[in-house]
């Protein structure tokens, strides 16, 4: 167990002011590490997003759009300096931004809006990572729309039963994506000839997931249960093969269930539902957010998946991690940043090189 | 009827395209009406149209069915045969009939529905053709009560033409008990609505079926092998289709089938990167690489030529210090005005308009096209700028389309900058008639340029200007994406290092592209999306292939220089293409 360890230095602290608590959002851009933070504008007046560039660079650029209510989820385009893609209530805004540029006010006129009838809200996106596909779903339409945002054409995929999306994760080596419903059973497409395969699970939806960089294990968790499956899929091989491939049933991998440890500051409980996951793309370690603190397991990526957990991360007192996300490209270990949030309302962003073992 | 889908499938797998052809005028639009391809399309259309008219009519029996009935006048004569009258309904709908295929074939040219647009994502064709069936049938029966309130219109105006003919020739009698129905009384039948709508939806849904069958099928991905296990198959292997011409269509499903392995097989990515046996020589990559690049400079060159005619039209013809006052002609492309043309200026009374490709539906709008030609100085060939409110709207000037750039060398004469091309090539006296024939020439056009009415239809529309200069932009995309995969599965996958030694072609051309397509975005009117119609049948994905071009060039970009890295410093390129390179690295793009 550690306390929060000092602020890396090559971020900045960002501090968003008075904001009504909803869901921040915070990405990791790829190479860049650019952050930012929004809020999901209960007031349809704060619709914005801020920007903090990387160090040299003073300017928090802030993009407001008239269309931009209710964000949901944000996604940098994969293998772009530029792109961002907003969801919104009733579209997604596809911001086009100049990486350069000192203005802080981007004008509308560099946001695309992609819409189509009765697909709203949006709340989820994902970017195939060869960059050329967004997915764009909703939690009240069956229809998930995959769009060439360059020409602004969609298409539509349907499938029966089950509800909407609710979350969307795509792997990393772009060859299947996964669409949790609202009801207990999560969809898993393959990119090629996009077929789906379903499963069910027991209890309740699937509330997160994420994929192993080379997309041949998914491991999701389903609310209600505090512990962390396994899917495993077969190897990607050939083409226009239009199967996914997945295993029939799921296993367990790790137990989060509550348990109290001895520290040198007295009993400490941990343990409960996970609430989101993140694989690092080296595929050697996953974090875990478990109802409040932040758990960096250690895993190897081999053919024995071994999992054992390597510590625990937690913040100040009263803060409450609310998203994590692993540096796409560092190279000297894993960068995990973790952004929560504070009873006063103020963002506090950190980061911990892994590498060092502290943890 | 089964005879009706045969022919009209023969008609689609005749005319269809890869590759759009866009009128860039006004007049070429109608050229392409009055093609006598065209016409024969129309023609044939309109005859099935009434065949399966008469279909439905025999079908429906009751009042339709039968061209002549008996009249139903009582208090005629005593004959001893009934007379037989002619039955109108039944010659209504086969002229509807007529009509809505007359109609279909001229939306099918209008709207470019002989293009094939490749979808977007692959899937199996049943899910394809399930998507899209709803959204053909909505479509369908929408269209035809557009083509029925338009067929009355007709019928009220000229139904009694017909009517007459037919009548004469088959010595029928006009009823006159019924209300004859090229009048508003007999028009208001609402069943005779319904069943001709019906009829319409009927005819549309199983050409519109037709049509979607055949779009599905052509565009289906196709195996080609990249190197041919038998000896029947050398002719249809991927590098040599490549690089011989084949038909379009070919050419397109090979260029979608590399872009497909690139990405999913690595088992073909094998076969690209091998060497062959005994030469050790690495054909298939050379015959890949050599046609993809020659693809795109060959786009790259196409863009620069009209850059520079884009610069070359708003070139001062006598480089004048001062700024001239323009007449109200819009301009066209090849007119260079006259010093002596400033004369005859009146203050211009249309507004300015901006040329935004704000139309919808048909590629040419109107009241936009109005344009005032300047002249400004040299120094800002394409610069759109209002100098006065009189003056100065660059216009259609500015756009060419390609087959004018040919034209264009040969008429410049004046310009200084493209005479001197023309100069060693010819001989002083045939060039004395020579100019003396353009002059007359300049002259013609110049009074013709007056004429508002010739220039509603020869003025070039922007948009459609550049959307068909990018028309067959889907294989560079392709071209592109397929490129750069390969490359960057090179960098794990190629054990013999083929690659590397085309890499700084590879690097220079992509490049240079992107450079000329950055400037060639900075014209008016090319970073302008036109609006897009969701939910619509008809697919208009070719007007916007360049904003894909555009983005796919980076993406291509990216994904090279995130493989490669910092390896990417030890390529031989251009300095100035290393600074370049330096800021993709850095994700300052």
């Amino acid at each position: 167990l550690c306390s929060c360890p000092p602020p890396h230095p090559k971020w900045k602290q960002v501090t968003l002011g008075h904001i009504p608590p909803p869901f921040p959002t915070l990405l990791l851009a790829p190479h860049h590490g650019r952050s930012w933070g929004e809020d999901t504008g209960r007031r349809p007046r704060f619709p914005s997003c801020h920007l903090s560039l990387l160090p040299g660079s003073a300017t928090i650029p802030s993009l407001k759009h008239r269309l931009q209510r209710n964000v949901a989820a944000m996604a940098w385009k994969p293998l772009c300096a530029s792109i961002l893609a907003v969801a919104c209530q009733s579209c997604v805004l596809v911001w086009h931004l100049d990486p350069t540029s000192l203005s802080t006010r981007p004008s509308s006129g560099c946001a695309q809006v992609l819409s189509y009838p009765g697909h709203s809200p949006v709340t989820s996106l994902a970017w195939a990572p060869s960059g050329e596909l967004l997915l764009s779903a909703s939690p009240v339409d069956t229809t998930m729309l995959v769009w060439d945002v360059s020409t602004e054409n969609c298409v539509q995929l349907q499938w029966f039963g089950g509800g909407g999306v609710t979350y969307l994760a795509w792997s990393p080596d772009g060859s299947k994506v996964l669409a949790a419903t609202p009801s207990a059973v999560f969809r898993v497409w393959e990119a090629q000839m996009w077929t789906c395969e379903w499963w069910p699970t027991m209890k309740g939806r699937c509330q997160t997931g994420c994929w192993s960089p080379d997309g041949s294990r998914l491991l999701f968790t389903v609310l209600g249960e505090s512990v962390i499956y396994s899917l495993s899929f077969s190897e990607y091989r050939g083409e226009m093969q239009g199967q996914v491939g997945g295993s029939k049933t799921a296993s367990i991998v790790a137990d989060l269930s509550e348990t109290t440890f001895e520290t040198l500051y007295g009993e400490e409980r941990v343990g409960g539902e996970a609430h989101s996951m993140v694989w690092d793309p080296t595929g050697e370690r996953l974090a875990v957010i478990i109802r409040g603190n932040v758990a960096p397991w250690l895993c190897c990526n081999c053919s024995f998946f071994l999992f054992s957990s390597s510590g625990f991360l937690r913040g100040e007192c009263g803060a409450q991690p609310q998203l994590i996300a692993f540096h796409p490209s560092f190279k000297k270990g894993a960068l995990l940043t973790v952004v929560s949030w504070l009873d006063s309302m103020l963002f506090e962003v950190f980061s911990s090189p892994d590498g060092s073992g502290i943890l | 009827m089964s005879l009706v889908t045969l022919v009209i499938s023969i008609f689609n797998a005749e005319f269809y395209a890869v590759v759009p052809s866009i009128p860039c005028s006004r007049l070429a639009l109608i050229g392409k009406i009055i093609h006598p391809r065209q016409v024969i399309h129309s023609v044939v259309h309109a005859i099935m149209g009434m065949l399966v008219a008469w279909c439905t009519a025999v079908m429906t029996k009751g009042k339709f069915q039968f061209l002549a009935v008996s009249c139903t006048t009582s208090e005629s004569l005593d004959d001893a045969l009934p007379q037989m009258c002619l039955n109108e309904y039944h010659l209504f709908f086969l002229l509807s009939g007529a009509f809505m295929g007359y109609s279909y074939s001229l939306l099918y040219l209008i709207n470019n529905m002989n293009y094939l647009p490749f979808p977007v994502i692959q899937q199996y064709k049943y899910l394809r053709f399930r998507r899209s069936l709803l959204l053909l049938i909505k479509h369908s029966c929408v269209e035809s009560l557009y083509f029925v309130r338009n067929f009355c219109v007709a019928y009220y105006f000229f139904g009694y033409i017909p009517k007459v003919w037919i009548s004469t020739t088959m010595n029928l009698h006009l009823d006159s008990e019924l209300h004859p129905l090229d009048s508003l009384t007999g028009l208001l039948d609402i069943s005779l609505f319904y069943h001709a709508w019906l009829c319409g939806v009927f005819l549309l849904i199983t050409w519109y079926i037709a049509w979607l069958l055949f779009k599905i099928h052509a565009t289906e991905t196709h195996h080609f092998p990249v190197q041919p296990t038998f000896a029947e198959e050398t002719d249809q292997c991927l590098p040599k289709i490549l690089n011989s011409n084949p038909p379009l269509i070919i050419k397109f499903l090979a260029l979608q089938d590399l872009m497909l392995l690139s990405q999913y097989s690595p088992v073909r990515r094998q076969e690209v990167f091998s060497l062959s046996q005994p030469g050790g020589h690495p054909h298939n990559w050379t015959a890949i690489s050599r046609e993809c690049l020659s693809l795109l400079s060959d786009l790259t060159q196409r863009l620069i030529a009209q850059q520079e005619a884009a610069a070359a039209n708003g070139r001062v013809k006598q480089p004048a210090g001062e700024l001239k006052v323009s007449p109200q002609t819009p301009g066209a492309s090849n007119i260079i005005p006259r010093a002596s043309m400033s004369s005859l200026v009146k203050p211009s009374l249309t507004p300015l308009k901006t040329l935004s490709g704000s139309d919808v539906g048909s590629p040419l709008s109107s009241p936009s096209l109005n344009c005032k030609m300047g002249i400004l100085g040299v120094n800002s060939p394409w610069h759109v700028s209002v100098q006065s409110p009189q003056v100065t709207r660059r216009g259609p000037k500015l756009w060419t389309s390609d087959s004018d750039l040919q034209m264009n060398g040969s008429h410049q004469k004046s310009s200084p900058v493209v005479s001197a091309a023309r100069v060693g090539s010819e001989v002083v006296q045939p060039r004395f008639i020579y100019t003396w024939l353009q002059n007359k020439q300049e002259q013609i056009k110049n009074f013709l340029a007056k004429r508002v009415l010739i220039m509603y239809f020869f003025s070039k529309h922007p948009e459609a200007s550049i959307q068909a200069v990018f028309s067959d932009a889907q294989m560079h995309i392709w071209a592109l994406e397929g490129l750069s995969h390969l490359v960057a599965a090179s960098f794990t996958e190629d054990q013999f290092g083929v690659v590397q030694t085309t890499l700084p072609a590879i690097l220079n051309t992509l490049l240079t592209l992107q450079e000329v397509v950055d400037r060639y975005f900075k014209l008016p009117h090319v970073s302008s999306k036109p609006p897009r119609i969701s939910g619509s049948l008809v697919d208009t994905s070719y007007k916007t292939l360049r904003f894909a071009l555009r983005a796919s060039l980076k993406t291509a970009l990216y994904r090279i220089t995130t493989v490669f890295g910092e390896h990417l410093n030890a390529v031989q390129v251009s300095t100035e293409h290393k600074k370049r390179l330096q800021q993709f690295l850095e994700y300052k793009e």
